[in-house]
């Protein structure tokens, strides 16, 4: 008997700790006519909400959601703030009042890469480690740099000495991938001296970020105040 | 088929169909897709003392149904069509005469800037547009102060256009959704205001006229709140036969009465969070009507108020409550000056209706839920305006609390 409750219990640890029982990592794609590579986590919502039907690059969207799933729910938790009920709740009021339509709702990730590598303009979500071909990975973009992935280490850049002697200073603007993990996995230098954001870019390599269900890209800005 | 049987008959129809079928639900029309959605609910009223919402409630009522059914199709990526039918009968109240609920084309140039034209659900408030579909609610009846369910023609829907859209505000500010719009509303004579005219002898032939109006919502950068305000404007006529009340001997003769002042306030706020939601609205309803062809003057001021939250405590079970208070003061003047008296005390039973309400939803899978509420409330409202309780169904007067025990069940796919 005592045998059996410890197999029990073991049985239910087991079950608590499989991976399906964790929200794994998101992944948003895309059919491949949509123009961009990134999207906002702010857009990502309104585009699920059906209150955008574009991106901001006049590309038309289509949102397709799951019927369920860890996936699925770690989704709407994370980028559109309602579970499942809510987000049923929702669409059918647009759709009994005459504001909107129910959205495609697919039953496995296969079904809805399958959708949205046919479709133009759709947009979904999938666990990233299901293979998806024919569609295009969206990268997220949180607006602010702290705000949803939250800095847990920084490494400040080095000011280089030439510059600082000449007072050349200035904002560097950088975009930073970051993975679900929490390390930055690449930067772009999206505006500013190119060597300071030289010095910037590998500082910003060695910050560590919060952990997220999915990989997220933040725009941050490091400013370098000249002495002078 | 005898009419209240078509309802429970179309609900049955529901309730036997599984899963599957309720899923079934889109098909294609010259290459474009066409979503087919409908409702149906089916409701039960006893009340321990008076007669509530046209009905013989006092004896138990059944005469609570309603169903709907809409097909909508995205023609291009901006634009949209669809139209919905809808059907109900509440006590006295529709009779089962099929109406055309919304019938719109709605094209969006860009987010922040759309159009909708046809037959479009009035926004006023968190639930105007939507009070028929109590499925998306855990209450079978939504606060009556705000939401009268016996008058719901009169702010429903307009045959006009609606300019709307939302926009994104900088800095995390949330977003800003804005509707203004303007058209016809034309009430059934099959409603509540009609209804209640009877008890004096009026009969309406038509009755409506023009509503203009706007809402705007603030999705706020906290999460799950929602702040908004609506603005309700109308100018109605309505035209039939009525008893003189001057020279009842008279005989029949011609009826009308139009709006001198007509006009609804609105403030509202939402929290929703997981499994919590909170609502609180307040509504002022002033409608200056000249009545018997201009020769006497009706003024009410209607006020309503109520504050709603409910929990979901397990996936299939949610609990809810809420306070709603309602009060209304009337003036009558000119040649029908003091014939109905006076009401200016709302803390009279007569001039009020205080409702404390519990209610539990049981979702019995994602398509069917099972609804019982208990409503406690305090006061009748007045008889000269349509406010639930009517003389006609309460023969022997009013009794100053009323205690009802609602039943629903609904589907919808």
């Amino acid at each position: 008997m005592k045998r059996r409750k410890i197999l029990l219990v073991a049985a239910g640890l087991m079950g608590f700790a499989s991976p399906g029982t964790f929200a794994s990592d998101i992944r948003v794609i895309g059919n491949p006519s949509i123009k961009a590579d990134t999207i906002s986590a702010t857009e990502l919502k309104s585009v699920f909400l059906e209150e955008k039907l574009s991106l901001a690059d006049g590309t038309h969207v289509e949102p397709v959601v799951e019927k369920g799933g860890a996936v699925h729910k770690a989704f709407l938790l994370e980028y559109l703030g309602k579970t499942d009920d809510d987000l049923r709740t929702y669409y059918s009021t647009l759709v009994f009042s005459g504001r909107g339509s129910m959205p495609k709702r697919l039953g496995s990730d296969a079904e809805v890469v399958a959708y949205i590598a046919k479709t133009r303009g759709a947009i979904g979500y999938i666990s990233s480690e299901t293979t998806a071909e024919g569609v295009k990975t969206l990268a997220i973009i949180h607006s602010g740099n702290s705000a949803e992935r939250k800095l847990m280490t920084r490494v400040e850049p080095a000011y280089p000495e030439t510059l600082k002697r000449l007072g050349i200073g200035g904002v560097v603007r950088l975009l930073v991938t970051i993975s679900p993990k929490g390390n930055v996995e690449n930067v772009a230098l999206l505006g500013g001296n190119p060597i300071l954001g030289e010095s910037a870019i590998s500082a910003v390599k060695q910050w560590v970020y919060s952990t997220s269900h999915s990989r997220t890209v933040a725009e941050v800005s490091i400013a370098f105040d000249s002495p002078r | 088929m005898h009419r209240p049987t078509l309802g429970l008959a179309f609900l049955c129809v529901f309730l036997r169909t599984d899963q599957l079928a309720l899923q079934a639900q889109e098909f294609k029309l010259f290459d474009r897709t066409v979503q087919v959605h409908g409702f149906a609910s089916q409701g039960f009223i006893y009340t321990d003392d008076n007669n509530w919402l046209t009905m013989n409630t006092s004896q138990g009522s059944g005469a609570f149904t309603d169903f709907g059914l809409n097909l909508t199709s995205r023609v291009t990526d901006r634009l949209l069509v669809g139209a919905q039918g809808y059907d109900r009968n509440l006590g006295q109240i529709g009779q089962y005469h099929p109406s055309l609920d919304w019938a719109v084309a709605d094209y969006r140039f860009r987010d922040w800037f759309g159009v909708r034209g046809g037959k479009v659900k009035t926004r006023l408030g968190l639930y105007n547009d939507t009070q028929d579909l109590d499925f998306l609610r855990p209450f079978a009846l939504l606060p009556q102060s705000v939401y009268p369910t016996d008058i719901r023609d009169a702010t429903i829907a307009h045959v006009g256009g609606d300019i709307y859209g939302t926009l994104s505000l900088k800095q995390g500010l949330g977003d800003l959704s804005y509707t203004v719009y303007a058209g016809h509303r034309s009430d059934s004579i099959y409603s509540g205001y009609p209804y209640l005219l009877t008890q004096f002898g009026t009969h309406f032939t038509s009755f409506g006229g023009l509503q203009y109006g706007g809402d705007l919502r603030w999705n706020t950068p906290a999460k799950g709140l929602l702040i908004g305000a609506s603005r309700l404007d109308q100018d109605t006529t309505g035209k039939g036969t009525s008893v003189s009340p001057f020279n009842p001997t008279a005989g029949i003769i011609p009826y009308s009465e139009s709006s001198k002042a007509d006009w609804t306030n609105q403030f509202y706020s939402q929290y929703a969070r997981g499994k919590l939601h909170i609502d609180s609205e307040c509504r002022r309803y002033v409608r200056d009507q000249l009545i018997f062809g201009g020769t006497s003057e009706n003024l009410d001021d209607v006020r309503g108020w109520y504050v709603a939250g409910a929990y979901r405590i397990i996936k299939r079970l949610e609990l809810g409550s809420y306070y709603s208070r309602y009060s209304i003061t009337t003036l009558d003047f000119g040649a029908l000056a003091g014939i109905p008296p006076n009401q200016t005390d709302t803390g009279l039973p007569a001039n009020h209706v205080y409702d404390k309400v519990i209610t539990g939803r049981v979702d019995l899978n994602k398509f069917w839920n099972v609804k019982v509420e208990g409503h406690f409330m305090n006061g009748y409202g007045s008889s000269t305006y349509p406010d639930g309780f009517y003389p006609q169904v309460n023969p022997e007067g009013f009794k100053p609390n009323t205690n009802a025990l609602v039943l629903k069940t609904g589907v919808y796919f």
